[in-house]
């Protein structure tokens, strides 16, 4: 069942223009100008239920607008959007019900309250009778294992237990799609990858939709099975993550350290990434040499380490940034 | 739908206690905020009695007059600000994308957003109206129009504050036209409508709302008049509707943002 439709969404932002200096205020007054910033253009794509999608692209891609125009944020100036079957032009609080969002940048927890007082007022925000709230609270505190600082003001938590608590205010009412826009962001490796266990947990357990946008590439490859990525306001890429590593990791980069400095044959197919004494560094193109025929060229009996390894999902990515989508 | 009403009333509440609760951190600084502002508003009283002295009576006013015009300017900014103080802030929320968090919540937006914030000196202001009213110009029926009228000019203050305010959803820097609009309402409330001629005195019953917010309710107070009190009232409804109607209108116009913020 598809819990998000979008159709030839788009949003244009008009944004004032000013020459500069004093001069261009000046004229700015009397001769307005704007220019139309086409923050998203006539993108499709759906979600199924129970997916982990990864949405995402570099800074100003349109990300965040399409999150925001997914769940009522901002109005769409094109196209037709539907989350559970809920257009949120239209119904956006009857949606809200239904979906949670965690900004990794914005707080939505009151500072000055514990959690337990933000989870009780999310409660009320979404109608929660006072016996299931009070059930939800420890059956949240229990999963997130906040009991040692849900009676802690926010303020006094450290930002791994703010985010934590965050993501659970956004799940006390059950709701069958999360929008997590940043959510690790500025956490350290281990706060990460608690919290990636944590929706790992919420996606498996409760069968909720996750829709992700990350600048952490480790999120995208340890939670997404799915990645659309977007640039310029565009989808560039949508395609599952097992297939974009297989279609994309069709070179190697090998590292030998070797006894003695060598100069590696030059081949085609080959690209010396980096030569410096005993190291050698390389690329290897198997779509044109075999990664074996490429090993054959050095001498073995003077190898002293070596390293093969695929080229990480973080340059895959940026290369497909900067192509704009024109290889795929 | 009734349900629906009283849990986004029960929001609120929580809302506004919340926000009650954050001023009262510290509360050395909460207790002397109230207690200075009516300090404050009780050094106009001397200034007022030295005046009166030596004039029987200013703008057509008398003492009396004065202390209820001062009582109600007081109250009625009072509980604006205690309720719905974030309104006044309006254009810093929509020019910076603050609305976000409102926007994802299955409540009533505006609500939520006017009551998400408070100003604990406010209290002092509502406080000093109730005691002014008491203290020198008490009757029954004088009091609850006092409380009648305090709610209406506050309702009133607060429609011409998210009127103005929502000029932010179209133009850039409306901010400061906004303030100064309120500030002047909040000025001319505390001096006596019959000094006020000609132009001064229409725009003060037009684009200024300080007539129906504070001079007209004085006047009910001292002679009652029904078809009056349903002029105010009529008025408070009309003004909110239009506030309300264009907040919506430029909600539409929403641009979000990605500044990095903490709910403080």
């Amino acid at each position: 069942m598809k819990v998000i439709e979008a159709e030839d969404l788009s949003k244009v932002f008009r944004v004032k223009q000013k020459e500069k200096g004093i001069r261009g205020s000046i004229k700015a007054v009397f001769h307005p100008q704007t220019e139309e910033i086409r923050a998203v253009d006539r993108i499709s794509f759906s979600v199924e239920e129970g997916e982990v999608l990864a949405f995402i692209g570099p800074n100003g891609a349109g990300k965040s607008t399409t999150i925001k125009m997914l769940t009522g944020i901002l109005y769409p100036d094109g196209g037709n959007v539907k989350v559970l079957g809920i257009d949120p032009t239209k119904k956006r609080k009857q949606l809200a019900y239904e979906i949670g969002t965690v900004f990794g940048q914005k707080e939505q927890l009151w500072t000055h309250l514990t959690p337990y007082d933000n989870f009780r007022f999310f409660g009320a925000i979404y109608d929660i009778p006072d016996g299931e709230m009070e059930r939800r609270i420890e059956e949240l505190s229990e999963i997130f294992e906040l009991g040692l600082y849900i009676n802690t003001p926010v303020r006094n938590l450290s930002l791994g237990q703010r985010i934590r608590c965050e993501i659970a205010a956004s799940l006390i009412h059950k709701p069958k799609v999360l929008f997590l826009d940043e959510p690790t962001i500025g956490l350290d490796p281990v706060v990460k990858e608690n919290i990636r266990a944590l929706i790992r947990q919420m996606n498996k357990e409760l069968h909720t939709t996750i829709f992700l946008t990350s600048h952490d590439i480790g999120d995208i490859e340890k939670l997404c099975k799915r990645i659309i990525i977007v640039n310029s306001g565009r989808i560039v890429l949508d395609d599952s993550m097992a297939h974009l590593k297989y279609h994309y990791l069709n070179k190697k980069t090998v590292e030998v350290k070797l006894h003695e400095s060598v100069k590696l044959p030059s081949a085609e197919g080959i690209t010396v990434l980096k030569e410096k004494g005993g190291y050698v560094k390389f690329e290897v193109d198997t779509a044109v040499m075999k990664i074996h025929d490429a090993l054959r060229r050095i001498d073995t009996e003077n190898v002293e380490d070596i390293n093969i390894s695929n080229i990480p999902l973080e340059n895959i990515i940026t290369d497909i940034y900067k192509s704009e989508g024109k290889t795929v | 739908m009734l349900t629906a009403v009283k849990n986004q009333l029960r929001v609120c509440l929580l809302s506004i206690k919340y926000n009650i609760m954050r001023e009262m951190l510290n509360k050395v600084t909460f207790l002397t905020n109230i207690g200075f502002m009516i300090l404050n508003n009780a050094t106009f009283i001397v200034q007022w009695v030295i005046l009166f002295s030596i004039k029987e009576e200013v703008g057509g006013y008398g003492i009396q007059e004065i202390m209820l015009l001062w009582g109600l300017a007081a109250s009625t900014y009072g509980l604006a600000h205690v309720l719905f103080a974030r309104v006044f802030s309006l254009p810093e929320l929509i020019i910076n994308g603050k609305l976000d968090t409102y926007l994802v919540q299955p409540k009533n937006v505006l609500l939520s957003v006017m009551t998400s914030a408070t100003t604990a000196s406010a209290i002092g202001d509502l406080l000093y109206g109730l005691m002014v009213v008491c203290i020198f110009c008490f009757s029954v029926r004088r009091f609850f129009l006092f409380l009648l009228f305090t709610v209406t000019g506050a309702v009133i203050m607060t429609a011409f504050a998210l009127l103005l305010g929502s000029l932010s959803f179209w133009f850039v820097k409306t901010d400061t036209f906004g303030n100064n609009m309120v500030n002047a309402l909040v000025s001319f409330s505390t001096y006596p409508d019959g000094i006020f001629k000609g132009a001064v005195r229409f725009l003060l019953y037009s684009v200024v709302p300080v007539g129906m917010s504070i001079y007209t309710p004085v006047d009910i107070m001292v002679e009652f008049d029904a078809w009056r009190l349903l002029k105010v009232a009529g008025y408070t409804v009309l003004l909110s509707a239009a506030a309300v109607f264009t907040f919506y209108r430029g909600l539409r116009r929403y641009s979000s943002g990605n500044l990095m913020e903490a709910r403080m």
